[in-house]
């Protein structure tokens, strides 16, 4: 027995350190200078799960909790939110605040919006800090989707979570759970089945040993949604959860579907109940559910249970009833009439999922809709929309070749918007332009022509768009007499040529192929699904509300890539396995998906994507997904031979199943793979992947990924979060094994383009709203140090090349990548002190010329070296010759600064020598003598620089201020000097030459005097 | 033998991991304070005086900062030849800074001297935490800036909380992150600390510093240990 366990852990250390050598030391920290800026926007937020307020903040402090983004916290009214879930799950379903100790927070993971896109979740988390830190509790970790939490308002150790469970699979990790310690353990205190779980649970406020919750049969499969059955119900129980008696009286006969629950909670007895059944309506009790009536039927009150499961009272008026839905709806009758929001004020975005009333002043609303957050101070008669929100749900992105280039992207519910990937002042809300409705997907601009991109909505309806006008034109290939009818997947597939720009595809189940931008179009394949006609029966989907919106659509191409090598080689991924490659155009197709079984990636998954190599037609890389069999393992493969054998890559770092696989254009070697939970990267040909966490949510749901060619940007779709985008990746590219062996490596820094700054400044800061940082306007020294540098400083000096120093620049000491921006200027001129204002002078130099420099990297007393070329911008409005004479004049504005501190210096110096000894002087006429010398240079000093007024709004301009005015306006402009700015420099030379002169003379006049009267009272 | 060696080696990188895994804080805060020069080096010191600077764009602003124990601190700083300052005493706190258009000091808010005052602790807080009526909890390790850290957070007895990152190789603090409340508003403020430099006293201090609030890393040039401080030093003039 001994022996055995000797030789299992000899075997256990040897696999660690086979584990151990195999890993090298790069992972994401070593990037972690590399952050991601989040682009947003803010303008269309993404779908909102839950909001809790804290009671006692009266609306100012509020959680949000957003179906792919995370939590995020306001303490000001939704006056700005920051993101306090990063480094989890970012599907919320759930929360709840402990409103005795407001500092306790619950987080319930996976959305419970159970629409097909909606993602999972991995458990319950507590953070007692009020949302700064959080740890996961509870053993709920399979449960996948929460729908809700309630603590017990008179024990806070009291806490019931509401899961409905898996929505593809069958599981037993679902029902009402019951924690009597805060979360820590939990028991499962009602379930049905393993195809029935919890949809709600409220407790009576005045006994909250009274439970009320609702039981829901539910399930998706690829092609189909069925909500309700036999499982489905109503329950209550008076003894916290121990014993359970099902409330059927007056409430449509089984099978019944999603019921959405809500207590009056000034008035427990009465309750509000939607019943999702053959004739959905609300029903109401008086009696603690004993008994119902039928109320309203409305549209808003029926329209898709199964996704609208809100329904909320008045914390202080029972007859005022909220039902949030397709549209926003509300009821002063307890729920037998219905009114609807206003448009006064701006549109507010249908679907919504979560209501807040702050119950201070219960005229104070939040809304949390599929296109964000909004408030309302007047019961919800009309809403203000919250700009701050960056959590927008993107499927696709694709970028142009502009400078700076555009960003496109489809989002649910939120239609195709494009942007510019940087502008002056940042890219804000008003640089988004919506260009298409629905939901979106697909957007791509059209690589031959700058006006033209493509754009959809759901189920294949393809547009071409005139981006200038923004008017579109339907494109989408018809039926004839020779296909079968077409089959269009939710997220249709919109894809141009990379081999060849002017091939646009599409695809139903067969492949379609324009040259001349969706005019017209030819068929290149036969039916290159499974065509498995069980799987094409939605019309019956929907259980018993009917749902059927594409989003079910089976049987569909959903990915289409043309090789970059060769324009006959394509690829086709279908939803049901397929995955076909055509090397003649489309005239023969070859089905290889039997091939990929062998690797452990089961047959019938999602082709999720495919990624043909940029550097040899043979390799192929793709992703594969199969949750909606249940199944949320990550699985990317890669084949060397076109196809005839794949290789999956394996990771222990991967979760969540694969989106989007990508190979850099540049170095094959670097991988970028997106999950439903997180980013991963491999700088070794996927050999090892580690997860990206550069101000990327750790578990963001990646949907899209694309590198551009010319400025070598990671731009990512974040299904949760918009678009990120990490700013130059090359220098992940240069990270070979010789690179990370030395403790220090500085990196080619190669030409750098002179310029103020590539994007403008915009003048105004914004004025709310969602503003992305710009890409670094200026070209950064990047350099690679193999451990943290903790004693001794690290700098980086540039010289010219003449060897004088121009600029010592301050430099990170991190691990890893580090980046290091100088500001492309000398040292600001040391400008005359002593003044009652400052000087801006002081602040700014002159920005160097073209030419040769070397940048000294110094870490402690190591010193690193390299030479450098700043070169003009040839392309700009600003021609060499202006520049040399921008430089002239405003070297000659920084000596006239030099040398008229020199003479108020020397002023003050002599100033001091009376100063120092006035108070020792006993002699009368020493004294006026000092005085008179004193006053003398004073009225000079009061000449150079102010000496009067403190406040900046005060316009005491002097010498010194008439030269930066010069100076300024030379040295920031990407201009040559003008006439007058050049003869302005003349006559400031001549007054500061005049200066010297004078205070020569007043030193003439009265030095030698004072020198002789302080000698006299030997002084 | 052979087999033997690898199961010690292997128990011993069990129990290593162990060990590291299941410390306290108040194993890592004993830690960290033998690791900048022990306790009783600390209880020495009463006055600090640096010299430091902060260098943007070329441009040096020389800093002055002066702390005398539990009773006031003070920065002053020179930009563009105006000099500025900020001044906190246990009752009082002021800012001084006519290169943003200030005329003449202004006194800083009620919630600004309530966490001012945590930094008057020169001795540092986490000696006799408790008697101080501190509180430390330990939480999960966090990457910083490359660097798998060590993190305590301290619950302080005037309300506030700040969080600390130790580098598990020198116990040394590089990061700290504190939750400034004000007004209801919730700000973070991160400090970053390296070039850690042990003075004749026996004490080991960061000689850089980046804070999220500065756009440049301030660097320390000097440092005077238990000088004279002349009350006047924290004298504002109006």
């Amino acid at each position: 027995m001994m022996k055995r366990i000797t030789s299992l852990l000899v075997f256990a250390f040897s696999v660690l350190s086979i584990t151990s050598e195999a890993q090298t030391d790069i992972n994401s920290s070593t990037f972690g200078a590399l952050e991601a800026r989040v682009l947003g926007p803010g303008t269309m937020s993404g779908r909102i799960s839950a909001i809790e307020g804290v009671n006692a903040e009266n609306g100012k402090t509020v959680y949000v909790g957003t179906a792919g983004g995370g939590v995020w916290k306001t303490t000001n009214a939704g006056a700005s939110f920051k993101p306090i879930f990063d480094k989890y799950c970012q599907s919320i379903g759930a929360l709840a605040i402990d409103q005795k100790n407001p500092k306790v927070i619950y987080v319930g993971t996976g959305e419970s919006n159970m629409r097909n896109s909606v993602s999972i979740g991995d458990g319950f988390y507590k953070s007692t800090d009020a949302g700064s830190n959080w740890q996961r509790i509870g053993g709920l970790d399979s449960t996948e989707h929460i729908a809700k939490i309630a603590i017990d308002p008179n024990n806070s150790n009291t806490v019931y979570v509401a899961a409905p469970g898996a929505l593809w699979s069958d599981s037993k990790h679902r029902g009402l759970y019951k924690s009597t310690d805060g979360g820590k353990t939990f028991e499962k205190i009602l379930f049905i089945s393993d195809k029935t779980g919890c949809a709600d649970v409220s407790l009576d406020p005045s006994n909250p040993n009274t439970v009320y919750a609702t039981t829901w049969e539910f399930r998706r499969t690829p092609h189909s949604f069925s909500s309700g059955g036999s499982g489905s119900g109503i329950w209550k129980s008076l003894d916290g959860g121990k014993a359970w008696k099902e409330l059927a009286n007056g409430i449509p006969a089984k099978p019944i579907g999603r019921t959405a629950l809500a207590i009056a909670p000034s008035s427990p007895n009465n309750l509000i109940a939607i019943v999702e059944a053959k004739e959905t309506g609300l029903y109401i009790s008086a009696d603690g559910g004993e008994t119902w009536k039928p109320q309203s039927a409305s549209l808003n009150v029926v329209s898709r249970p199964f996704y609208f499961s809100s329904l909320v009272i008045d914390p202080k008026d029972p007859k005022r009833v909220y039902r949030p839905a397709y549209s926003f709806a509300y009821s002063s009758d307890g729920g037998y009439s219905f009114a609807e929001a206003s448009g006064e004020g701006g549109w507010v975005h249908s679907d919504h999922h979560a209501l807040w009333i702050n119950p201070s002043n219960t005229n104070h609303l939040y809304l949390g809709t599929d296109g964000g957050v909004y408030t309302s101070l007047d019961r919800g008669a009309t809403w203000t929309f919250i700009q701050g929100l960056p959590v927008g749900q993107f499927y696709h992105v694709d970028h142009d070749m502009g400078a700076p280039y555009r960003v496109f992207g489809g989002l649910q519910d939120n239609g195709s918007w494009v942007a510019p990937s940087s502008g002056p002042g940042g890219v804000g809300n008003g640089d988004w332009k919506p260009i298409y409705s629905g939901d979106g997907f697909w957007v791509t601009p059209d690589p031959t022509d700058p006006n033209i991109a493509y754009a959809e909505s759901q189920g294949g309806d393809v547009n071409r768009i005139d981006l200038k006008t923004v008017k579109s034109v339907g494109v989408r290939p018809l039926q004839t007499d020779k296909e079968e009818k077409l089959r269009w997947n939710w997220n249709t597939a919109i894809v141009t040529g990379k081999a060849n720009p002017k091939n646009l595809y599409t695809g139903a189940q067969y492949l379609y192929r324009s040259q001349d931008q969706g005019r017209n179009w030819t068929r290149i394949s036969l039916d290159l699904t499974t065509n498995d006609k069980k799987k094409q029966e939605q019309e019956n989907s929907g259980g018993l509300s009917a749902d059927n919106t594409s989003a079910e659509n089976h049987t569909t191409i959903f990915t289409i890539a043309e090789s970059p090598l060769d324009a006959n080689q394509v690829w086709v991924g279908t939803d049901d396995g397929n995955l076909q490659v055509t090397t003649d155009g489309g005239n023969t197709w070859t089905n290889t998906s039997t091939n990929i079984v062998p690797t452990g990636i089961p047959a019938q998954t999602w082709v999720s994507s495919i990624e043909p190599s940029h550097f040899n037609k043979d390799v192929v890389y793709a992703t594969f997904e199969n949750h909606m069999y249940g199944d949320h393992k990550t699985y990317a493969a890669k084949s060397t031979d076109g196809g005839k054998n794949w290789k999956a890559f394996i990771s222990k770092e991967f979760s969540g199943f694969a989106h989007k696989i990508i190979e850099d254009p540049v170095n094959q070697n670097v991988l970028f793979l997106g999950t439903e939970m997180g980013l991963f990267a491999s700088v070794n040909g996927g050999q090892d992947w580690f997860r990206m966490k550069n101000n990327i949510p750790w578990y963001a749901l990646v949907r899209d990924l694309k590198i551009h060619p010319k400025t070598n940007d990671l731009i990512i779709a974040t299904h949760g979060r918009g678009i990120l985008i990490v700013d130059d990746i090359s220098s992940m590219r240069a990270l070979s094994k010789d690179v990370t062996d030395k403790n220090v490596h500085l990196f080619e820094t190669g030409d750098i383009t002179l310029s103020t700054g590539e994007f403008g400044s915009g003048g105004f800061p914004s004025t709310g709203g969602w503003v992305s940082g710009n890409a670094p306007s200026l070209k950064p020294f990047q350099y690679y140090l193999k451990d943290k540098i903790n004693t001794g400083t690290v700098k980086i000096e540039v010289y010219d090349k003449t060897g004088k120093l121009v600029q010592t620049v301050p430099a990170s000491n991190r691990k890893g990548i580090n980046r290091v921006t100088w500001s492309q200027r000398m040292m600001p001129p040391k400008t005359a002190t002593g003044a009652t204002k400052p000087d801006n002078g002081g602040a700014v130099a002159p920005q160097v010329l073209p030419g040769e420099y070397t940048l000294k990297l110094k870490i402690g007393a190591d010193e690193y070296s390299q030479s450098f070329r700043m070169v003009h911008d040839s392309k700009s409005n600003f021609s060499l010759s202006e520049r040399n004479d921008q430089f002239a004049a405003a070297m000659e504005l920084y000596n006239l600064h030099l040398k008229l501190a020199t003479i108020v210096a020397g002023i003050s110096d002599k100033q001091k020598i009376y100063k120092d000894n006035v108070a020792k002087l006993k002699n009368k006429k020493s004294i006026k003598i000092g005085n008179d010398y004193l006053i003398a240079l004073e009225t000079l000093r009061a000449e150079l620089i102010p000496t009067k007024q403190k406040s900046i709004f005060a316009d005491e301009s002097r010498l010194r201020e008439d030269i930066t005015q010069v100076y300024l306006a030379i040295c920031f402009n990407e201009a040559g000097p003008s006439n007058l700015q050049l003869e302005s420099i003349k006559s400031l030379t001549k007054k500061v030459n005049e200066a010297e002169k004078k205070a020569v003379e007043i030193n003439g006049l009265h030095e030698e005097k004072l020198r002789s009267a302080l000698a006299k009272e030997k002084l | 033998m052979k087999k033997i060696k690898f199961l010690s080696l292997l128990t011993l990188s069990f129990l290593m991991a162990a060990t590291t895994f299941a410390q306290t804080a108040d194993e890592i805060i004993s830690k960290h304070i033998e690791a900048i020069g022990g306790a009783e080096n600390w209880k020495k010191i009463n006055t600090v005086k640096q010299e430091a600077s902060i260098s943007v764009q070329g441009m040096d602003i020389p800093v002055v900062i002066t702390f005398v124990h539990n009773k006031a601190f003070k920065q002053e700083f020179t930009v563009m030849g105006m000099t500025g300052y900020s001044i906190i005493t246990v009752d009082s706190g002021w800012n001084f800074s006519p290169m943003a258009g200030q005329t003449k000091p202004e006194p800083i808010t009620a919630d600004e001297l309530k966490y001012g005052k945590d930094q008057l602790d020169l001795q540092g807080e986490f000696i006799d935490y408790k008697a101080k009526g501190h509180s430390l909890e330990v939480l999960a390790k966090e990457d910083v800036d490359g660097t798998e850290c060590l993190v305590v957070k301290i619950n302080r007895k005037s309300g506030t909380e700040s969080v600390f990152y130790f580098d598990p190789k020198t116990y040394y603090m590089i990061r700290t992150k504190s939750k400034v409340v004000t007004n209801g508003q919730e700000v973070e403020s991160v400090i970053n600390m390296s070039n850690f430099q042990k003075l004749p006293e026996g004490i080991v201090m960061p000689f850089t510093m980046e804070s999220s609030a500065v756009p440049a890393p301030i660097t320390v040039t000097k440092v005077v240990i238990n000088g004279p401080v002349d009350e006047s030093t924290f004298k504002v003039s109006q």
